[in-house]
């Protein structure tokens, strides 16, 4: 084992790679999606397809991309160096098909040893609908294009033919090329920065530290999962439904936690649907594995050390982990939110002062139009009005944080660059009082919206997300938070509920979206909370 | 230069004073001083500070401040009271429909992986964001005009309150601030006490979030900077100073007292400001265009970059509670400095900082009640500190203390306590050097290219291994390195920064902003009307293309502005920087000017070069036995006795009351008689030296 301070120099540095792999993909990135949402992750995995170092990007793939490496070495088992490798097909290793993922391995004496990974969130990825969700797909050829494990370079360069007919495949081939090209160089930038590491500390050093490292994560993990209390836990979550007239489709885990280890079991959660609730195996195992990091300590590394105590049991066909050629394109969403939610439901009695109460859920709305004072036609992604976040043992929950997969990373635009841009007036945008979850500690409001939408002529708008039955889970004896509520009202006409999964809802010019965001879930009982209601 | 020129900089700790006397004066014409600083009242460690220049002045402070022509200050007067959450009562009149613009942070959330962690509340609770009916329209049209009933019961709900501030933010006053100006008005003849500040004045830019945000925290400081700046004036009145009193402003240029108790927020960076003002300066003194300035304090390590002799200016900044969108200088922070704590983590990793023991208790050695070891405790087992020459012996450093509290770190490591040290000194190299590459990345550059300018008390000791690993080749340290930002103050110019949000649809239009600029220049003017000197403009835009979300900041000086083919000049301009910063441009797209910018510049006058005299080359004036990692003895030689041209091999120590400057074996320097050591570390040399 290295000296332990080689061992904190080295630990400093792999954290440092990962940080400016992510820092060259934001100033490279050319769509919008990348560069202000952030939508995107970075990661150093080994050859044996553990986690080593990531960079706090969305939680959501957390756990997500060692299954990658998984399926890029079974399919390429003697990885090249200096080649490139892409993939984005969720029965091969992805989460779903908007997330693209490059992989470039790192060489120490004639063996890969590290693959610097890096995922971003695109725009568009081909398909039967704009923007990658498709709430009508019944089969994932309808969610875009599915690529399996491919070597994207030969003797080293770039293939200028494959690139293209990917490119050939999706809406926007400019942005796709941008990002590709911004993936490849942050996933580079990764590689020079560890060889230069190897070149200075030696492969012998560097995988030392490795092991040690990811050791002392382990038994910093394993010492908090100790003092939980022993048990076989119970949660469940509820999906509203999958767009295709099944409602309350439900996840159960049951989750056994035995001195420092915890088996979480979600065989028992439903089949799966025709719709695209459902998980796909890489995103089912991420969202376990996010639930179990939100228990540990924010400071402890997530790392595949971190991850140790932690087994994971379901089985295909379920809406966990569904079967090809099911679609699964919100499965980031949904049902990941709620397989995180049963996950830390079934666990708050046995550490809960760890157990966070629900997050809210997912619904976003897509407007296609046109611009009366420009004559343009525009498409606008509501990302305002967002959910309330969950409470904790730490106080209430934050309010208009939004859901447990961004969990406070979605940023929404200024409403004045929004009224600028796009033929929308924001009547009304503020907390929603009292939608958050009562509690010892209470969840965060929701918003409420009032959205003028002052189009020329009729525009379309497409749904996606849950929440419209379901709020977001109190524990521990505090309420739900309220779900959502989202109306259309269209001049001259009664109000019409929207529902979380429509396509082609006609949207007269004068008429009101009305949003009122669901609130987090409550921590405790309502009748333990102090008058000053802080959580301090 | 007719009068005395002082830069006073109020510290954490230290208010350092520096004073500029006209040319010719006997004995150099630079006189320093520290007084500890008063945060109860800064003006009195200012007062102080100048009774101890005065005394080696040889006059009264009433007959130097009598011959002194301006004094200009850095203050941590906003700072320490966003930090310590002691700011004014602020109520906040915003636009009905629109009540929590500045609690919703725009759905962010600081801690990604952190879901214990409660919201802090914001600068005003939601109880005092009251509604005033109104609505004006993106293109500045009203939507619902301004209703005098609701403004009248809002007041009145303030008034009830006693709120000592009053931030008045509207939706769309970038475009039209006439309800504003109103809103304004009405709350200071309602609330005549008040410090009323509105949005459309403070931050005249579209993004509600920044500019409520920013006005908000401009009220919430406001009346604590104008009540300190009036103080501080009143007493230097009183004390004989007739000449021009300017305050340090965040964007490292200097405003009248007026101004800056107006824009209170803009006094944050005032104190570092100092700093990357003397990088400038020195810059252009001969120091070369590039420089990154890195002033490793006892808490943290600032870096901001100096490209082209300029510094750049950042995004919003985040502090305490506040968020602030006004023109700053783009420091970065890295949380190590001296005072970092060395520490095992809880899975049993050595790691050092981001802890800090502060001045208080400080580290072990300090002997003030501190029992955790720190950056300064293990260099000072390492040899690489006097414990008699401390800050210029006016603390003794307890090398006892230090050996304890490193070896209950040691033992369970398995290490010797010299390890220790050895390891903790390395460490702290590592994580500036891999924070600093990252903090340059970040900002688009590469490291290779700059020189580093060290300054700060512990910048000295680990500079020349930080630049090794970066493969920086040049370091240098000023000779009043321990003053700096004080010095610093003394060289930089009044300056004004105005803007005008501009959003075009149509992309440019060179008519437009030939009359922004115009109008800007203007204010710019009328508001520098008491200044005597030289007044010059630097234009600028942000800009971006179509669809983007991020705006750039696109340089337009040298331009044609009479050319009739403007609008396709700063579209080039633009393209050219974004290639420049993200490695592509998009040349057939159209291009957007969203904010026009216009930096008024007061020049002042420039300060006598220093010049250090050729001679013999000094001797060392002691030796002192240090661990890196092998014992080696290390001559040290007195700063102030350099001559200019002297070299100096490593491995050497080159001292001065307040800082001490490590040269590894084979690094070089040598004095440059402008007044700064020039290192060169040794190529060889890594973080693992």
């Amino acid at each position: 084992m290295p000296d332990p301070v080689t061992l904190a120099v080295l630990q400093n540095r792999l954290s440092a790679i990962t940080a400016e792999m992510g820092e060259a993909m934001l100033r490279t990135s050319y769509s919008q999606i990348l560069n202000s949402s952030r939508d995107f992750s970075i990661a150093l995995v080994d050859a044996r397809a553990r986690l080593i170092a990531q960079a706090d990007h969305i939680p959501v793939h957390v756990g997500a991309l060692p299954w990658a490496v998984r399926a890029l070495l079974e399919a390429f088992p003697e990885p090249e160096e200096g080649a490139v490798y892409l993939l984005n097909d969720p029965y091969h290793g992805g989460s779903h098909l908007p997330d693209l993922t490059i992989f470039i391995p790192v060489f120490a004496e004639s063996r890969a040893i590290l693959f610097s990974v890096v995922r971003p969130h695109q725009s568009d990825i081909g398909g039967a609908t704009h923007g990658a969700y498709n709430a009508a797909a019944s089969e994932i050829w309808q969610e875009g294009l599915r690529i399996p494990p491919i070597r994207l370079t030969e003797s080293g360069r770039l293939r200028e033919d494959l690139l293209a007919m990917l490119a050939a495949n999706v809406r926007h081939p400019r942005d796709f090329r941008g990002d590709l090209a911004a993936m490849i160089g942050a996933a580079r930038i990764g590689v020079a920065r560890v060889e230069a590491t190897l070149a200075e500390f030696g492969a012998a050093t560097l995988t030392a530290a490795i092991e040690a490292i990811l050791d002392a994560a382990e038994r910093h993990a394993r010492e908090i999962v100790g003092t939980w209390r022993d048990g076989t836990y119970l949660g469940e979550a509820v999906l509203d439904d999958d767009g295709h007239g099944r409602t309350d489709i439900r996840i159960r885990a049951r989750v056994t936690k035995r001195g420092s280890d915890v088996v979480v079991d979600l065989t028992d959660s439903d089949p799966q649907s025709l719709g695209f609730v459902n998980s796909s195996h890489a995103n089912m195992q991420s969202a376990v594995t996010m639930a179990f990091a939100f228990l540990l300590d924010p400071e402890l590394p997530r790392n595949e050390g971190a991850f140790r105590p932690l087994t994971v049991k379901a089985k295909p066909g379920t809406i966990v982990w569904a079967e090809p050629p099911a679609p699964v394109t919100l499965c980031t969403s949904h049902c990941a939110n709620e397989i995180i939610e049963a996950v830390i439901t079934a666990l708050a009695p046995a550490c809960p002062e760890r157990a966070m109460a629900g997050w809210s859920r997912r619904f976003r709305i897509a407007l296609d139009g046109t611009d009366p004072r420009t004559g343009r036609r525009f498409i606008w992604h509501l990302f305002q009005a967002r959910p309330g976040g969950g409470a904790s043992s730490a106080g209430d929950g934050w309010p208009a944080a939004g859901e447990w997969h961004s969990a406070g990373g979605l940023k929404f635009g200024s409403i004045e660059i929004t009224e600028v841009r796009f033929p929308l007036f924001f009547e009304r945008h503020e907390f929603r009082p009292g939608s958050g979850g009562a509690g010892r500690f209470r969840g965060g409001d929701g918003s409420t919206l009032s959205l003028l939408v002052e189009t020329a002529g009729p525009s379309l708008a497409n749904t996606a997300g849950d929440g419209t039955r379901h709020g977001a889970r109190g524990i521990l004896g505090g309420a739900d938070g309220a779900p959502h509520e989202y109306r259309l009202v269209a001049p001259g006409q009664a109000p019409r509920p929207i529902a979380t999964k429509e396509t082609g809802i006609v949207v007269p010019p004068g008429s009101r979206l009305l949003v009122e965001s669901g609130g987090g879930g409550g921590w405790g009982e309502p009748r333990e909370r102090d008058g000053a209601g802080s959580g301090t | 230069m007719s009068g005395y020129a002082i830069g006073i900089d109020v510290g954490g700790t230290f208010t350092d004073i520096v004073l500029a006397a006209p040319d010719g004066r006997p004995g150099g014409n630079v006189i320093t001083a520290k007084a500890p600083s008063t945060p109860a009242d800064q003006t009195e460690g200012v007062l102080a500070g100048l009774q101890l220049v005065a005394v080696s002045l040889g006059l009264s402070l009433f007959e130097m401040l009598a011959a002194t022509t301006r004094i200009l200050h850095g203050t941590t007067v906003a700072t320490n009271a966003l930090i310590e959450g002691k700011t004014a009562r602020v109520g906040l009149l915003t636009t009905e429909g629109h009540r929590d613009v500045i609690e919703m942070r725009e759905g962010l959330k600081p801690d990604r992986y952190n879901l214990r962690m409660p919201a802090p509340a914001p600068l005003v609770p939601r109880d005092l964001r009251i509604l005033v009916r109104e609505r004006t329209r993106a293109d500045g049209s009203i939507a619902v005009p301004l209703d005098r009933p609701s403004l009248a019961a809002a007041l009145d709900r303030l008034a009830e309150a006693r709120v000592e501030a009053v931030a008045v933010a509207f939706l769309h006053s970038w475009r039209n601030p006439a309800h504003e100006a109103e809103a304004a008005a009405a709350a200071r003849a309602r609330l005549p006490g008040a410090f009323v500040s509105a949005s459309s004045e403070v931050l005249p830019e579209i993004k509600e979030f920044e500019r409520f945000c920013t006005t908000v925290a401009n009220a919430s400081v406001g009346p604590i900077v104008r009540d300190y700046l009036a103080r501080l004036e009143r007493r230097l009145i009183a004390s004989g100073f007739a000449g021009s009193l300017l305050v340090m402003l965040s964007h490292g240029g200097l405003a009248a007292v007026a101004e800056a108790g107006r824009l209170a927020a803009g006094t944050v960076l005032s104190g570092p400001a100092g700093g990357v003002a003397a990088g400038v300066a020195l810059s252009r003194l001969g120091l070369g265009p590039a420089l990154i300035t890195f002033d490793m304090g006892g808490t943290s390590t600032d870096i901001a970059l100096i490209q082209g002799g300029r510094p750049a200016l950042a995004a919003p900044r985040g502090l305490g509670e506040a968020r602030i969108a006004l023109p700053s200088l783009d420091i970065a922070t890295l949380g190590a400095g001296g005072g970092s704590i060395a520490r095992l983590d809880p899975s049993g990793l050595l790691q050092v900082g981001p802890e800090s023991a502060a001045a208080d208790p400080g580290p072990a050695c300090y002997a003030l009640g501190g029992e955790r070891p720190t950056v300064t405790d293990a260099n000072l087992v390492l040899g690489l500190l006097d414990p008699d020459r401390f800050l210029g012996g006016s603390r003794r450093l307890d090398r006892t203390a230090a050996e304890q509290a490193l070896a209950r770190l040691a033992a369970p490591l398995a290490l010797s306590v010299a390890e220790t040290a050895g390891g903790i000194h390395r460490i702290v190299n590592a994580r500036m050097s891999d924070g600093l590459r990252l903090a340059t990345v970040r900002r688009g550059v590469d490291p290779r290219r700059f020189s580093l300018l060290a300054f700060g008390g512990a910048a000295g000791l680990h500079a020349t291994a930080v630049a090794a690993a970066l493969g920086i080749a040049a370091v240098a340290v000023p000779l009043d390195a321990s003053v700096l930002s004080a010095w610093g103050m003394l060289n930089t110019d009044l300056r004004l920064e105005l803007s005008r949000t501009r959003l075009d649809p149509s992309g440019i239009e060179a008519d437009r902003l030939r009359a922004d600029f115009a109008a800007m220049e203007e204010e710019g003017r009328k508001k520098l009307a008491w200044f005597s000197g030289e007044i010059s403009f630097r234009r600028s835009a942000d800009m971006r293309y179509g669809e983007q979300v991020f705006e750039i900041p696109v340089p337009l000086d040298g331009l044609d502005w009479n050319s009739c083919s403007l609008e396709t000049d700063i579209a080039a301009r633009f393209h050219d920087r974004h290639e420049a910063l993200y490695t592509y441009a998009l040349r057939d797209e159209p291009v957007l000017v969203v904010n026009a910018r216009l930096s008024v510049i007061g020049e002042l006058p420039a300060l006598p070069p220093i010049r250090i005299p050729r001679g013999p080359a000094s001797s060392p004036v002691a030796e002192r036995r240090i661990l890196l990692p092998a014992p080696l003895c290390v001559p040290v030689y007195d700063f102030a006795s350099l001559r200019d041209g002297q070299e100096i091999a490593g491995p050497a120590f080159v001292e001065s009351p307040s800082t001490t400057i490590l040269l590894r074996p084979n690094d070089e320097a040598h004095l440059d008689g402008r007044g700064w050591l020039l290192l060169q570390p040794a190529a060889a040399i890594s973080d693992r030296a």
